[in-house]
């Protein structure tokens, strides 16, 4: 079996990879191209630790064949630190104490800006609806929502947007 | 590991079928699919897979081939002639945000996170294994037609005769057909989270009421309550020329109990499934009595 050519973006910068069979946008993105973001976590689509961006839409990196993705735009937690929006969550993360052990927040905080993206100003539901699809084993999620909500409250306000 | 087939059309796709015959796989979103290929001998550990768990309907690891279909176009979902038409590759996210029935959009919300329903498709939750088939069990109730293409061209199956026939697909699934749906639909579900929660079963019903209150016609289907969608048939037979009044709905939901035969597995118990068919065949079915007689 020969691997499939994948001509993707990543984070901006074109790529060239070679796909085996099934081989993961997951396995990709964190062995090939060392994103190290992109967390190996239950490679079961449960827990959202690999949530990444492709075509702006987010998705589950460890069940995407990455040899599908030809043409395709990705965007990890790496690329979205070039954004003042994504400064913002993270900067509400360290006040809320949203991060603990930290092995979910990249997952989290692209989820965070995949909403808010789409809605600048979740109701408290939306932001849980969210985020929903992450798993966090140290904080209980609340100071997680606090934090998504305080970043939509700052961007709103225009501070670093 | 397989080797992923990316056909372009409808044709190169049938080419793949009839060359790789049952050593290929079909594969949509890969929201089931992929977490077979994925799943790395967890059962070795003792923790037990959900999707090797039982008998799957989809079998990604053990097939030679595995066929993708997100570049055939079968993303369309409109609505015409009275007729709903659902391409098996719409995803949850689309078919959550379109104007197809309210039901039947809450049902495609109630499936995973944002980035699952980015990813899941209608086509691959007809296969999921229970008690996944969230909106399975609403297409179900809705009398839904799935259309497969094979060599001897397309061949359409009620969703009820295919599930009771075994669920095995005629060539590959392009798209559900259905008609718009008359009368009032409910869906709902038993989870333990609001949002994202596994589904520990779900409920569907259409109910035709006639002048005077009176079930006309019902359908009752259930998810998460045996190895495939199953409609409680018992339980609907039981409501036709009813008001659907305390009594009634009552009967119902102690038949749908009865006839169901949901599986144990580390989200809920058979018999904790059980109770809940009870108690959400009586809610919805309150659901779909409220609101003024025709």
């Amino acid at each position: 079996m020969t691997a499939k050519r994948v001509s993707l973006t990543v984070n901006g910068r074109g790529e060239n990879i070679a796909a085996d069979g099934l081989t993961t946008l997951q396995q990709v993105l964190r062995e090939a191209l060392d994103y190290n973001s992109v967390k190996d976590g239950c490679t079961q689509g449960s827990c959202g630790a690999c949530s990444v961006l492709v075509d702006g839409e987010l998705r589950i990196a460890c069940l995407l064949p990455a040899g599908g993705l030809q043409g395709a735009e990705v965007t990890t937690l790496e690329g979205l630190n070039a954004r003042n929006s994504t400064s913002v969550i993270q900067q509400s993360f360290v006040e809320h104490s949203a991060a603990q052990c930290g092995f979910c927040t990249s997952g989290m905080i692209v989820s965070a800006q995949a909403l808010l993206d789409e809605n600048p100003a979740p109701s408290r539901d939306e932001i849980m609806e969210a985020i929903s699809g992450n798993m966090c084993r140290c904080t209980g999620y609340l100071p997680i929502v606090e934090a998504v909500a305080s970043a939509a409250r700052k961007l709103a306000k225009g501070d670093g947007a | 590991m397989a080797e992923y087939l990316l056909p372009d059309t409808l044709a190169e796709a049938g080419e793949m079928m009839a060359a790789h015959g049952r050593s290929l796989a079909i594969m949509a979103g890969g929201t089931s699919a992929m977490r077979c290929g994925t799943c790395r001998g967890r059962r070795g550990r003792g923790i037990a897979c959900i999707e090797c768990a039982g008998p799957r309907l989809v079998s990604v690891p053990n097939s030679a081939y595995v066929m993708g279909i997100q570049r055939l176009g079968l993303d369309r979902l409109e609505a015409d002639n009275g007729v709903l038409n659902i391409g098996a590759g719409v995803t949850m996210r689309n078919l959550a945000a379109s104007d197809m029935p309210a039901a039947l959009c809450q049902a495609a919300r109630r499936v995973g996170g944002p980035a699952l329903r980015n990813m899941a498709t209608v086509g691959g939750n007809i296969f999921a294994r229970q008690p996944y088939g969230t909106v399975a069990a609403m297409l179900l109730a809705m009398d839904a037609v799935p259309v497969f293409t094979g060599p001897d061209g397309s061949r359409e199956v009620a969703l009820a005769e295919f599930y009771t026939s075994g669920a095995i697909a005629a060539g590959l699934l392009t798209h559900i057909e259905c008609p718009h749906p008359q009368g009032r639909l409910v869906f709902v579900k038993c989870a333990r989270q609001r949002f994202a929660g596994p589904t520990v079963i779900t409920v569907a019903v259409r109910i035709e009421l006639e002048t005077g209150g009176k079930v006309a016609a019902a359908r009752i289907a259930l998810g998460g309550a045996g190895e495939t969608p199953l409609r409680a048939e018992a339980a609907e037979q039981l409501l036709i020329g009813e008001k659907l009044e305390a009594p009634a709905i009552e009967a119902a939901a102690a038949a749908a109990k009865a006839a169901c035969a949901p599986a144990d597995d580390p989200v809920a118990s058979a018999w904790y499934r059980r109770r809940m068919v009870g108690v959400y065949v009586a809610r919805a079915l309150e659901q779909a009595g409220e609101g003024e007689a025709p």
